[in-house]
């Protein structure tokens, strides 16, 4: 014990530096990808065929393939292509396209999970279809979606590890590199597991009070 | 086309797959009548007002709307359905919101009205169904009569020009639908537009001016509302009403 806790005094700082790097990719993908989905979402239940069947064909495509090979082909493909990225930009770009899939699926299923009834009383009273969106399907959908977007949310933080392939120094990579470095496996892993621990256990205490606080009052 | 009717079908026709619904259906609707429309399930009755509120698109024949051709797919149909509210059977009011904002709803986020006035409106149209005291409520706290009467009073601050009553009551227990009949014939008096599909046939026989019956997505008859439901003089709306007023007799 006393010997883990002076490693961790030295490695705990450069591991910090790895956190930084996993949260970033984190929030970074996290906004790409709920925006992404919400977009597949609105598409796959806009009634024009032409819409949800891209939608539908995008979404099934990014489901069909590993997040490391999308990771791959974003980092290594495309500057064949001419178009360059930083390994950190291709982290955030492929894990917020990989995850925009999930995403989306999630969210559409809050969307028709809303009485039709209710849709059709809001055409009636003259709405357009993003207006019924936004004042009746979306605020109810918020409710239902939020407890699988959770944990959505800590599935990705624990996948943001998989940009240590496309060499972003972040948690998993930095704990990589000391281990190799010092042999102090024990140390450095139980400290990499129990920092990835520190990042979702207060996420999932996020979820439990939205959860709460979204089912109290109405319904 | 009849000009002085503001609601108009000619020889609608609608189909859902293989089911033809309606075979070339007309009506005409006079501003201030009040129409009731009877007939058994699945004669298309509940479509006929769903096709005029454009809830449903058909295939054959035109409908109008204070000459407006209904076509849900154009511009058109937004100020058609302002004009021509609906109340469903179910009542659909929004959850997420209290009543006093089911009512405002619409004429603050469709119309663009200002919220306090839209929500002085929205309280005289509560006390005038009965639940003034019910505004901060949520629709899941209300029985389903109560329900039903905010539902009317949403389409109400419209200010619709007509509104179509989808079986109102016949989702309620039959203690609360009194409460909602006596506020539907309060807008008759007040000489509200109103097409109601219904089974209460009593209702129809006091508030209606005319009753068609419908069967097979067609009319089969229709006449005031008094003479045709004391003496029906088609076979099968006679069979109908006969089953309506006396369900528990057989054959």
């Amino acid at each position: 014990m006393q010997k883990f806790l002076a490693d961790a005094a030295e490695f705990i700082p450069i591991l910090f530096q790895g956190v930084v790097l996993t949260i970033g990719l984190t929030i970074g993908s996290l906004v790409i990808s709920t925006l992404l989905g919400l977009v597949w979402a609105l598409m796959r239940v806009s009634g024009v065929w032409a819409l949800s069947g891209t939608a539908k064909l995008f979404v099934n495509f990014i489901r069909g393939i590993p997040i490391i090979v999308q990771l791959f082909y974003i980092y290594f493909v495309l500057p064949d292509l001419g178009i360059t990225l930083t390994a950190m930009q291709a982290a955030i770009i492929g894990l917020g396209i990989a995850y925009s899939a999930y995403h989306s699926e999630n969210f559409r299923a809050g969307i028709e999970a809303i009485d039709h009834g209710q849709i059709e009383a809001a055409q009636s009273i003259g709405m357009g279809w993003w207006m019924v969106m936004r004042r009746v399907i979306l605020p109810q959908a918020i409710r239902i979606v939020l407890p699988p977007y959770g944990n959505i949310m800590i599935m990705m933080l624990k996948d943001s590890s998989q940009a240590s392939t496309i060499t972003v120094a972040e948690l998993a990579m930095q704990g990589k590199l000391i281990a190799s470095s010092t042999f102090k496996n024990t140390s450095v892993f139980t400290l990499v597991a129990l920092m990835y621990l520190c990042m979702s256990l207060p996420l999932m205490a996020l979820v439990t009070y939205l959860e709460k606080r979204f089912s109290s009052g109405q319904r | 086309m009849d000009q002085t009717a503001m609601i108009h079908l000619q020889d609608v026709h609608k189909s859902f797959g293989s089911n033809h619904v309606l075979r070339g259906f007309s009506m005409a609707i006079t501003k201030g009548e009040i129409v009731c429309i009877i007939g058994p399930s699945g004669s298309g009755k509940s479509t006929v007002l769903r096709c005029i509120n454009g809830l449903e698109s058909y295939e054959g024949g035109s409908i109008h709307v204070n000459g407006t051709l209904v076509d849900n797919k154009a511009k058109s149909i937004v100020a058609i359905r302002q004009n021509v509210s609906m109340v469903f059977q179910r009542f659909n009011l929004f959850p997420h919101r209290s009543v006093l904002d089911n009512v405002t709803e619409g004429p603050v986020f469709v119309k663009g009205e200002d919220a306090a006035s839209a929500q002085k409106r929205g309280r005289e149209l509560l006390a005038r169904v009965g639940l003034s005291d019910k505004e901060n409520a949520f629709p899941r706290e209300l029985s389903g009569g109560q329900q039903q009467r905010v539902a009317i009073a949403r389409a109400l601050a419209m200010e619709p020009q007509a509104i179509l009553f989808d079986e109102p009551t016949s989702a309620l227990d039959p203690e609360l639908v009194g409460e909602v009949l006596s506020v539907m014939r309060d807008l008759a008096r007040e000489g509200m537009t109103m097409i109601i599909v219904t089974h209460e046939i009593a209702f129809a026989r006091e508030v209606a001016d005319r009753v068609i019956f419908m069967d097979q997505g067609v009319i089969v008859e229709q006449g005031p509302a008094r003479e045709t439901l004391a003496h029906p003089s088609h076979p099968r709306t006679q069979d109908f009403l006969r089953r309506v007023t006396h369900p528990i007799e057989t054959d």
